[in-house]
């Protein structure tokens, strides 16, 4: 990995240059009631507009590698018969710019169950295969846990890293191609004392995090808590509105629906993320449903994540990223959840 | 039509339907008519023999009822009969027809001898309390929202003439909003129903940044309760949330509940959020 | 200084249909005609598909117990198990019970009809593994279906196995699935039992639960049986739960029990997490399963 350093006053020339491409960014969403401000990710064409100072947007940057609703194929019907056409939904390579390391991990995942498993899915590679991502510092939020989860650092999976030093950034370039893309900016190697402000940007941070998720042992508890009280009680909070799942940045579960347009002559196959947590998410036709409590669909909630793809992966699905506890109406988040599993105090019962 | 239409080599039916309405703003039969460019392909699976709202000819021999509207007076109820008697499947179309719609406001009137007075007067005309079309007679399909959706009609249409299913969203409105990265209206200091509301509307209020009023009725699993919960820990009044379940008659058995939770408020002055909130 | 980023074609990285390993298999489908319609009860057909291109079938191989998605563009796609020989390679046999949209639309189709078929997919019953050994298949009402790729395989290679045994309960005559085969089945020296929960005027064979045939077999078997024995139960999770019970009691070790179980699917390739059991993808890792993984699936069953 190279380090250098890259005057604040750079960036915008950067971002000019990359604009020959489409550019997706935090961006300032709005204000809640509160007045906190919200962010989401957008195309950004004005580097005005990009905040790259956010704390967490409100969603992830899923939607740009898995969008919420896609089409698998299309269909022309003739008399007796069919052509089927496949399109993976993506004409032009595109910059994240401004990546979080829970968000980077989160794509890092993603890809061991959508390109690194058999069925590798071409609609994700194809988007994941065509992306230029750009990484930035931040500091947590108290609902942030990505230090459980090991994801309060990426290691792979961007091209360029940034940390905000005040005036300058202190750049990881990960990608051959990032070293390119930098020619021409006025880069420096980092002097002792950015490595003291990096040093120190990262103690910040440590001090930051409120959230805690122990996660020793935890497939095991979650097995040994297989049928523990706690579930039903978190059940009957939950609405199964499935908005964890659209926050979550690595809810990957879908569902497919088949339709024919109105003149006969095509038909469509298309996928929409569906969420554990909704009611037919286990439904069989004929109409049995092999999870009809929200209790059971909650729990698998969490054995997907933090049980079962550590068996595949060796590595849990959550990031710690805290979107969906923050979205939740009825207040259920994933620190407050395990410990509750494992017998331990709740972050919000302190 | 010349030969019969197949899809696959499978005959694809093509009904007989009628538009009827009863009590409503007849606004669900002229989204039917909007959107000109899917008429004649709505017309060529169905043929329409009967439809007010569009032709001045009517025909008594239909299989497929449209029915808006809720039942407000004697003799709609003696038509709805007939229309269910002559019609194999009977279709609720919009809220009205399902729950009542805004009509059913009127219910909620104690005295309704002067709900008379104030809107007709004098004028001799026997109104009685809003019932849906479930009240009377055997829905067949369900069609929700307020108005309808014409997608939604055609793909209905679609469906019955290849013989699929016709299934709606179980899930609430907050999947769809989410899906469409809407800020959540309760962030922003506004009531909304979307986590209790049946989904199928893509959230089209909360894209404007309205709060759902509940017009698609309750989703499978619905809870008001945990509604109610989160409505009073975001500083909304149980009057609120009760405006909000009463307005399209969707959720009338929960803002009963509420009514008779808000008498007793009256009377110990304060609100059990409850729900463990 | 050029900053356009280069598009990447993936599939360009894939050379060739390599099933199961490349992106271009992921949404390929065989164009297979429906060649024959069979109906079997009032609400099962027997479907024979044939794929179109002759050397994709021939091509096409699977092992007994796996299943197909076979898609019909416009009305939806479902998984089906294999219900023929994999000696016929893309010659399928699928039974197919109407129940849903599907469903109920093939119940429409005739002969000639194009769908598209996607697989083979899961894991299946290793009938190699049982050279010389007696096997007991055991069904419960459409857990046939499941079985009868491994039956067809069982009477191809009879010579191979000891005592074949067939052990079949359905609600009622009627509703028996495959009749016009029990006499070869017979022929092919396999002990086939049925039962039948509510017989009528025409029944002249046994009626009650599964449970009282597989306790008699047991009750007769000859020393040495238990060892010598796999089995393989398919059926409703009541029927399978005391099958399998009463096959551990009876001493078959739990790795040689196996059992086919039914999730909802949409994709068939471990993607959309519908049909997982607990954290276990059903159509990656089962619809087989041997039943000491069965017992460690933490979601009832």
């Amino acid at each position: 990995m190279l380090f250098k350093i890259l005057p604040k006053s750079e960036l915008a020339g950067l971002f000019a240059a990359l604009s020959e491409n489409d550019i997706i960014g935090p961006v300032h969403k709005g204000d809640n009631r509160a007045g906190t401000p919200l962010f989401d990710f957008a195309r950004v064409t004005d580097f005005d507009t990009l905040r790259l100072d956010f704390t967490s947007t409100v969603h992830s940057a899923k939607r740009f590698v898995l969008p919420y609703r896609e089409t698998l194929s299309t269909f022309r019907i003739t008399k007796d018969s069919w052509e089927k056409q496949v399109d993976f939904n993506i004409e032009r390579p595109f910059v994240l710019f401004g990546l979080h390391a829970c968000d980077i991990n989160a794509l890092n995942k993603l890809d061991k169950v959508l390109m690194g498993s058999v069925y590798p899915t071409p609609y994700y590679a194809a988007k994941r295969r065509n992306m230029f991502i750009i990484g930035i510092d931040c500091i947590p939020l108290s609902s942030c846990f990505c230090r459980s989860m090991g994801t309060d650092t990426a290691l792979t999976g961007f091209d360029l890293f940034l940390t905000d030093l005040g005036e300058r950034y202190f750049v990881e370039i990960r990608s051959a191609k990032a070293f390119q893309f930098l020619k021409g900016l006025s880069l420096s190697d980092p002097a002792d004392s950015d490595h003291d402000l990096y040093l120190d940007k990262n103690t910040a941070m440590n001090a930051a995090f409120v959230a805690h998720v122990e996660t020793s042992d935890l497939t095991k508890i979650l097995d040994l808590e297989f049928e523990s009280p706690v579930w039903k009680d978190w059940g009957a909070r939950c609405l199964s509105c499935g908005t964890c799942a659209n926050v979550c940045p690595t809810c990957y579960c879908y569902g497919v629906e088949e339709t024919v347009a109105l003149d006969l002559s095509s038909a469509r196959k298309e996928k929409q993320l569906h969420s554990c947590n909704l009611v037919d998410f286990a439904e069989v036709a004929g109409g049995h449903n092999f999870r009809p409590e929200s209790a059971s669909r909650l729990k698998y909630r969490y054995y997907h994540k933090h049980r079962g793809f550590v068996e595949a992966f060796e590595e849990s699905l959550c990031v710690g990223c805290g979107r969906c506890g923050r979205s939740c109406l009825a207040e259920i988040n994933v620190p407050d959840v395990i410990a509750s599993i494992r017998h331990e105090e709740m972050v919000s019962d302190r | 039509m010349g030969k019969e239409k197949t899809y696959l080599g499978v005959p694809v039916y093509r009904p007989r339907v009628a538009f009827f309405e009863f009590t409503s703003c007849e606004g669900c039969q002229l989204q039917i008519l909007n959107r000109e460019e899917s008429l004649l392909d709505f017309l060529n699976l169905v043929e329409i023999v009967d439809f007010r709202e569009a032709m001045t000819e009517g025909s008594d021999d239909y299989e497929i009822a449209f029915v808006e509207g809720c039942i407000s007076r004697d003799d709609e109820v003696v038509r709805l009969q007939e229309i269910r008697q002559r019609a194999k499947v009977l279709v609720a179309l919009g809220s009205c027809a399902c729950f009542g719609g805004v009509n059913q406001l009127k219910n909620r009137f104690l005295d309704q001898g002067w709900v008379h007075r104030q809107v007709y007067g004098e004028y001799p005309i026997a109104s009685l309390p809003v019932r849906s079309l479930a009240d009377i007679v055997t829905v067949d399909v369900s069609i929700f929202g307020c108005p309808i959706k014409k997608e939604e009609v055609e793909k209905i249409v679609t469906n019955i003439a290849l013989g699929k299913s016709i299934v709606h969203p179980k899930y609430p409105v907050c999947m769809e909003c989410q899906a469409n990265e809407n800020i959540c209206l309760f962030d922003l200091g506004e009531p909304c129903l979307g986590p209790v509301t049946r989904a199928g509307c893509d959230s089209w209020c909360p894209n404007n940044r309205a709060g759902c009023w509940g017009c698609r009725g309750p989703a499978d699993d619905a809870d008001p309760q945990r509604l109610k919960a989160i409505m009073v820990k975001h500083g909304f009044s149980l009057e609120t949330i009760i405006d909000r379940l009463d307005c399209f008659g969707g959720f009338v058995r929960e803002s009963a509940r509420l009514r008779d939770e808000l008498e007793n408020v009256g009377q110990t002055g304060s609100v059990d959020p409850g729900g463990g909130i | 200084m050029n900053h356009k980023l280069e598009f990447v074609d993936v599939l360009a990285e894939s050379h060739e249909y390599r099933p199961a390993t490349d992106l271009k298999s992921f949404e390929y489908s065989h164009a297979a005609e429906i060649t024959n319609v069979y109906p079997m009860t009032e609400h099962e057909h027997l479907y024979q598909l044939r794929i179109v291109d002759p050397e994709a079938r021939s091509r096409f191989t699977f092992r007994p117990g796996q299943f197909v998605m076979l898609e019909v563009p416009g009305i939806g796609e479902a998984p089906f198990s294999i219900s023929s020989s994999p000696s016929r390679h893309g010659d399928l046999d699928l039974c197919i019970r109407h129940v849903g949209t599907l469903t109920n639309f093939l119940a429409r189709v005739g002969r000639g009809t194009r769908v598209g078929i996607s697989g083979p997919f899961g894991t299946s019953f290793p009938v190699e593994k049982m050279y010389g050994q007696n096997i007991l298949l055991i069904a419960g009402g459409l857990g046939i279906v499941p079985l009868r790729s491994p039956i067809m395989t069982v009477l191809e290679n009879r010579s191979r196995y000891r005592k074949v045994d067939i052990i079949y309960g359905a609600r009622s005559p009627a509703e028996l699935l495959y009749t016009y085969e029990y006499e070869m089945w017979r022929k092919f020296d396999i002990n086939l039992n049925i039962i039948v929960d509510h017989p009528d005027e025409t029944w002249t064979g046994p009626s009650g639960l599964i449970t009282t045939i597989l306790d008699q077999r047991i009750a007769t078997a000859s020393e040495g049986f238990s060892g010598r024995t796999f089995a393989i139960v398919c059926g409703p999770p009541v029927m399978f739960k005391f099958v399998c019970q009463r096959l551990i009691d009876a001493g078959i070790p739990m790795q040689r029990i196996f059992v086919s179980l039914e999730r909802r699917m949409h994709c068939g390739r471990g993607k959309c997490c519908r049909c997982n059991i607990g954290s276990t993808y059903t159509c990656l890792e089962g619809p087989v399963f041997d039943y000491w993984t069965v017992m460690n699936l933490k979601e009832a069953i």
